[in-house]
């Protein structure tokens, strides 16, 4: 009886399924670290920091948080109200519209410095090895050394390199300020911005291009295509995907992007930015509801950001 | 570019080098040359102004090159600065969070590229969603939330090197789990099936089979976690506020934001941090650049 084909079916499929959840518990022993470690100190405190930006929260209850009086959307108003946030003009337009005009344009000035670094380093040449490991220096530098450095090579004072070689030149006259005159302090931040993270563009449009199928280029080759139609019509084409990906990566880290700025300026001279703002609602002023209501405004404008270009530009390329 | 069976006649320079180029070469040597030198010349500061004296540094002009190596003003950082005191924390810091975030990631990276259970695909989603979180959001509710704990449990949130080490790990965790997942991925499945059915238990085939063959992948995951660490400013900033304690970027802020300016000493204090991290990169470019490029540092 005991061997009669049903019950060897069901005695292997109890211990198929006893191995099953034997793999299953082992596997959840094995995250369980992780998950409490996650779950604890990111995905708790993120949903922790939509309450709080809906209470009066400061340094005079922060021992007693969790019974701080509920202020609606006071602390949302004070951040949209306040001074440093809001657009004023072009000449002082505010964290919020910063935040959009630096993210967005030193996004591009990445992808465009990493583009040509990649375009470089894809010919062979002798040096390309050493040239390729040199180009991610300022990549894997600490931040704080490379703004530092930064902003000792643009100090305002005659001993400045930057304001010698450029009075040197002839170009000015008097040193220049750079990072503390508005406008130019935005733009400078902006190009260090590029200059530090091309190196993480280049590697990922690098990787690109030496994916490209070398026949495409010997068909054009054949039809006498030129090196800047090859470029146009082949190269491009082939990249728009991992563009778009960088585009999307850059685009949200930069928005997120707090040591930079801080470290360059300070947030002064009209480069204030969303997380330098929070910083300074949360850690200067104290007034932790008023930091986390900031912090949300900037998360909410990461997530209609992603909708938008989930929606439109996902189904452009898909349709292509 | 190679001249080596070039004619035996003796041509002038110039003309060598006329004969090599074309316009193509011409503008890849000046943009090669433009790169290379705007990503050196920062560096060459650095290290450069390092050594250079008080005098040296607030003269009228710059000092291209210093006349000679001054040590003052890695005096002033050892002595008045206490410097050694930071480098010192940087490493408990940054060795702990490595070390444990690769012993961790490894057991839960294995779960997720070879084990099947429900509610996978949650947890791995939501640990990619982290990569896209703004560290500025975190830190208000974590400083709330750990000083309540701290309040209640009796411990120290502010300058506490321990509490610093967990938030490094929320932060490397994730994205340390993911590469070493794609890593595992890759290895055939078939090898360790064969393990399995000589006898093997599961732990005997992580440590036997898997672990040993994903060796350059693990070098890689503690590196990374090492330079986050290493390199970590917002953080810091905000849980240490005992000059003891501080981490080298915060000393480094600190120098910085001295009421007398002294850039040679915030320089040599920025040299020091910085040649661990290039001479490790260089040494493991091979096992890093691939890694770099899949994200392995969020920057």
């Amino acid at each position: 009886m005991s061997s009669s084909p049903e019950t060897i079916k069901k005695y292997q499929g109890r211990r198929w399924s006893s191995l099953q959840s034997q793999e299953a518990r082992l596997a959840w022993r094995l995250l369980l670290p992780t998950a409490l470690i996650v779950f604890s100190l990111v995905i708790f405190p993120a949903i922790f920091s939509i309450w709080i930006s809906f209470h009066k929260v400061d340094l005079s209850n922060l021992n007693d948080v969790f019974h701080a009086p509920y202020v609606g959307l006071d602390n949302y108003k004070r951040v949209i109200s306040d001074y440093a946030f809001k657009w004023q003009s072009w000449k002082n337009m505010g964290a919020y519209v910063t935040s959009i005009v630096y993210s967005f344009v030193s996004t591009i000035l990445t992808i465009i410095i990493g583009l040509v670094a990649a375009l470089l380093l894809n010919r062979p040449f002798r040096a390309r090895g050493i040239s390729r490991a040199i180009f991610l220096f300022p990549y894997v530098a600490p931040i704080v050394s490379v703004a530092f450095v930064w902003r000792w090579i643009l100090d305002p004072r005659p001993s400045g390199v930057a304001n010698d070689i450029l009075m040197r030149l002839n170009f000015i006259d008097r040193p220049l300020g750079f990072l503390s005159t508005p406008g130019l302090a935005l733009l400078l931040v902006i190009v260090f911005t590029g200059w530090r993270y091309f190196p993480f563009a280049m590697l990922m449009i690098l990787a690109r291009l030496q994916a490209i199928d070398r026949t495409l280029y010997e068909a054009a080759d054949v039809d006498g295509a030129s090196t800047w139609h090859k470029f146009w019509y082949i190269t491009l084409p082939e990249l728009r995907y991992v563009v778009g990906a960088l585009f999307l990566l850059r685009l949200i880290w930069t928005f997120n992007k707090f040591d930079d700025i801080y470290l360059l300026t300070g947030g002064g001279f009209g480069t204030n930015v969303l997380p330098v703002l929070t910083y300074q609602f949360s850690f200067r002023l104290f007034n932790f509801g008023v930091g986390a209501a900031a912090a949300m405004l900037l998360l909410a404008t990461l997530v209609i950001f992603l909708i938008i270009y989930v929606g439109v530009f996902m189904r452009y390329t898909e349709e292509d | 570019m190679s001249a080596t069976t070039y004619d035996s006649r003796p041509k002038s320079f110039i003309d060598h080098l006329a004969a090599q180029m074309s316009w193509g070469k011409f503008i890849f040597a000046i943009v090669l040359f433009f790169f290379l030198t705007s990503v050196l010349f920062p560096f060459y500061w650095m290290v450069s102004s390092s050594f250079k004296t008080y005098a040296e540094i607030g003269g009228r002009h710059p000092v291209y090159i210093p006349s000679e190596l001054r040590w003052d003003a890695y005096k002033e950082l050892f002595g008045y600065w206490n410097f050694q005191r930071n480098i010192l924390n940087s490493f408990l810091v940054s060795i702990p969070t490595a070390l444990i975030a690769v012993v961790l990631s490894t057991m839960g990276a294995y779960a997720s590229a070879r084990l099947k259970f429900r509610g996978k695909n949650l947890i791995l989603n939501s640990i990619l969603i982290i990569y896209l979180f703004p560290g500025i959001l975190l830190i208000i509710p974590l400083f709330a939330m750990l000083a309540k704990i701290g309040a209640a449990i009796g411990f120290e949130v502010q300058d506490n090197l321990g509490i610093l080490v967990f938030t490094y790990l929320a932060q490397t965790l994730p994205v340390a789990l993911y590469m070493l997942a794609n890593y595992f991925r890759t290895i055939p499945e078939e090898i360790e099936q064969a393990a399995l059915i000589d006898g093997c238990t599961r732990s005997q085939v992580i440590w036997k089979v898997t672990l040993p063959l994903s060796v350059p992948a693990l070098v890689s995951v503690v590196i990374y976690t090492f330079m986050i660490a290493w390199n970590e400013f917002l953080y810091a900033l905000v849980f240490l506020n005992d000059r003891d304690m501080f981490t080298m970027p915060i000393k480094i802020n600190t120098i910085f934001n001295d009421p007398t300016p002294r850039p040679h000493v915030v320089m040599a204090a920025s040299t020091i941090m910085t040649i661990p991290i290039i001479i490790l990169f260089l040494a493991m470019e091979r096992y890093l650049t691939e890694g770099l490029a899949a994200g392995g540092v969020k920057g």
